[in-house]
């Protein structure tokens, strides 16, 4: 029964597993489920194990049993994106009203719907990239959107776009947390990374050193005395900068998915920041690299004991690396360039190193990678790379 | 619902307001004899249900409150060995030192297991723990047994207990654990149910300060970059608060006034902000 509900549940892309659908069969065998009422909630507590799932549930759901029109995942997608870009120009009108070329009376007549619709419309009328034009959005254009225009209320939009559409852009990764799933090789980095550990005694004294307790005991001539130790913790700390901005990082973002997700799984004390391309002033510890931003200055307080791994494709124009004011992002005005703060983190951190999805044989051909070779020791990630990253990051204890 | 098919039916209790979704999932998930993993905002309740499922059948409440350190060993049983090296260097305990039986204790779990009545098992914030000590759980849970290695015994379940898991979401759990339970995420109640909850806990409270009070929270809900949102919870301390105080008077709240702001908000950025937003307010 339901079968073909639970496949259009899997293509929907909910993670749905035989093994509850059978227990959905013994619900429904038991006559525990005597109402479509009924069918919709079970089936949802046994099925979808996470609320992220719930909407496209009910989605699912409404189609299969009410006749409602199924939408494909791209296009909640692309609406989804498209609000939170719209949530985020409805704090100053002005500036919305520029970026869709309306007079911002005319906008206030709209309703967010309507206002999501037009901006939609928008951006799938666009099929191609425009690059100087001075209408829609685009990069090096004169219009208020997009990226490099020399517009003074320019806003960019999404990464320096180069052959895709501004409907990619608007899709960039960084409004999608990596901590969604990524292939299944986690076990596999999990074998590379288990080397990357550092027990400490740590806690209460709370477990018998059996040694030791039947050593006191005999010198107290057989009087019990018994000693406790404190266990044994892994107590590793580890910083994971990755690099989520730009294409070039795009056909690695699976790859860095699971690697984010290990580590979150596995390291007890792991903070995470983002960056693009390279690092400057600041790290931020939000993947649109947005709201939170933590000073490069302030690692000094952390424990320099710490394993810092940066993660990314290190590729860039030399003058993001060398110059004063090198970062491709407008606002980002440091006085410093990159190549120093690399340095001050390789000093503050002994145990840094630069993990690289390219392949090690592509990097002669990069002169940034070069660069920071001279800096951060790098090493690829592959399985092999990993090993190597935790040897290098161990040996120096 | 459908008498016949159930014995216990669970349909809330006197200080649990519950909506007929929830009620469903309890009741099939006491059922399946599965376990259900609540997950949801701090403060709708999640481990209130439990109390709650329990007070209604009239069933023993264990709970098992996790904490980061926790290993699933703890939860199931301890060995006494100190107790036992005590005993037979002094030997004045009417224990027997050499049957090792005597000197296990039974933790949450296994008092849950060995009873011998159905109980209610609220293991409460699993996701504070390692995640080894999901993966751990996932043979006890599947076979409801376990094993005491010191005297070679497997501990049955007599009665399956019903089980409740709470969850705050700080990390995801395992697929392979997520597997064996039921999943249901608690939303945060509209003020409708709002306004139930608060009757339940407050049966005199006078309808003007409710609607009020109602309407001032949920407009606190939505003040913008607050980190911690004021929760039910919050909500049932601050109208004590404002009954406990004999100088605040309804007009107050009509009027855009906020007493007790640190009760509902007790982060001091967030206080902060809000302190700003209720200024607003009288405008």
């Amino acid at each position: 029964m339901f079968v073909d509900f639970f496949y259009l549940l899997k293509k929907a892309g909910i993670p749905v597993s035989p093994t509850s659908f059978l227990t959905l069969q013994k619900a429904l065998s038991m006559g525990l489920i005597n109402s479509l009422d009924d069918f919709y909630t079970s089936a949802r507590t046994i099925l979808v194990k996470s609320e992220k799932y719930f909407d496209l549930y009910d989605q699912v759901f409404a189609h299969q049993f009410e006749g409602a029109e199924f939408k494909g995942s791209e296009e909640i997608e692309l609406s989804e994106i498209a609000r939170a870009l719209l949530d985020e120009w409805l704090k100053d009108p002005k500036e919305l009203a520029e970026a869709l070329g309306v007079k911002e009376e005319d906008l206030l007549k709209l309703s967010p719907e309507e206002l999501l619709k037009y901006f939609l419309d928008r951006l799938k009328e666009q099929t191609e990239a425009h690059h100087g034009g001075n209408k829609w959005i685009g990069t090096g254009g004169t219009s208020p959107v997009g990226h490099s225009g020399y517009h003074p209320g320019g806003m960019r939009i999404g990464g320096v776009s180069r052959n895709k559409s501004a409907v990619k852009v608007a899709m960039d990764r960084r409004y999608r947390d990596y901590s969604q799933e990524g292939p299944m090789t986690a076990s596999q980095m999990g074998e590379a990374l288990k080397r990357l550990r550092n027990m400490v005694p740590f806690g209460p004294k709370d477990r018998v050193n059996i040694d030791k307790s039947i050593y006191e005991t005999m010198r107290n001539a057989g009087e019990i005395e018994i000693v406790f130790d404190r266990s044994l913790k892994d107590r590793l700390k580890v910083i994971l900068a990755i690099d989520n901005g730009g294409w070039s990082m795009d056909p690695y973002i699976e790859l860095v998915q699971t690697l984010f997700n290990y580590a979150r799984a596995q390291f007890k004390d792991l903070k995470t920041f983002f960056f693009h391309n390279t690092i400057y002033d600041y790290l931020w510890e939000d993947p649109p690299r947005h709201s939170k931003p933590f000073p490069v200055d302030e690692l000094v307080r952390l424990d320099p004991e710490t394993r810092f791994i940066v993660v990314g494709d290190a590729s860039m124009a030399p003058y993001e690396l060398m110059a004063t004011d090198g970062s491709i992002h407008i606002e980002e005005r440091s006085g410093r360039p990159s190549y120093e703060r690399l340095k001050f983190i390789a000093k503050t951190f002994p145990h840094a190193v630069w993990i690289n999805p390219k392949l090690a044989e592509e990097w002669p051909y990069t002169r940034s990678i070069h660069q920071i070779r001279e800096i951060l020791p790098m090493f690829e990630l592959t399985l092999d790379g990993l090993e190597k990253a935790v040897g290098s990051m161990m040996r120096k204890n | 619902m459908h008498k016949e098919t159930q014995k216990k039916e669970f349909t809330g209790a006197s200080k649990y307001v519950l909506d007929d979704e929830l009620a469903r999932i309890v009741n099939i998930s006491m059922a399946l004899e599965m376990p259900l993993l609540l997950k949801g905002e701090p403060g709708t309740g999640k481990t209130m249900l439990a109390h709650a499922i329990a007070e209604a059948s009239g069933m023993k409440l264990i709970v098992l409150n996790v904490k980061s350190s926790m290993k699933l060993i703890d939860a199931l049983y301890q060995y006494d060995t100190l107790t036992r090296l005590n005993d037979s260097r002094f030997g004045d305990s009417k224990r027997d030192v050499s049957n090792i039986e005597e000197y296990i204790r039974m933790g949450k779990i296994g008092q849950s297991f060995v009873s011998d009545q159905r109980v209610v098992l609220l293991i409460d914030e699993i996701d504070k723990a390692d995640t080894d000590f999901q993966d751990d759980m996932l043979d006890v849970l599947d076979q409801m047994e376990f094993d005491i290695i010191e005297i070679d015994k497997t501990i049955k379940t007599k009665y399956r207990p019903v089980i409740i898991i709470t969850s705050n979401a700080k990390k995801d759990l395992s697929d392979p654990f997520l597997g064996r339970c039921n999943f249901h995420h608690i939303a945060f109640p509209e003020p409708d149910m709002m306004r139930k909850i608060v009757q339940v806990h407050f049966s005199d409270i006078d309808k003007e300060l409710l609607d009020s009070a109602i309407r001032t929270f949920y407009r606190l809900r939505e003040i913008r970059g607050i980190e911690k949102k004021p929760a039910t919870r919050e909500l049932i301390n601050w109208l004590r608060a404002l009954r406990a105080d004999p100088d605040f008077r309804v007009k107050d709240l009509i009027k855009g006034e906020v007493p007790f702001l640190g009760v509902l908000f007790k982060k001091s950025p967030d206080y902060v902000v809000a302190q700003n937003a209720v200024a607003r307010f009288r405008v």
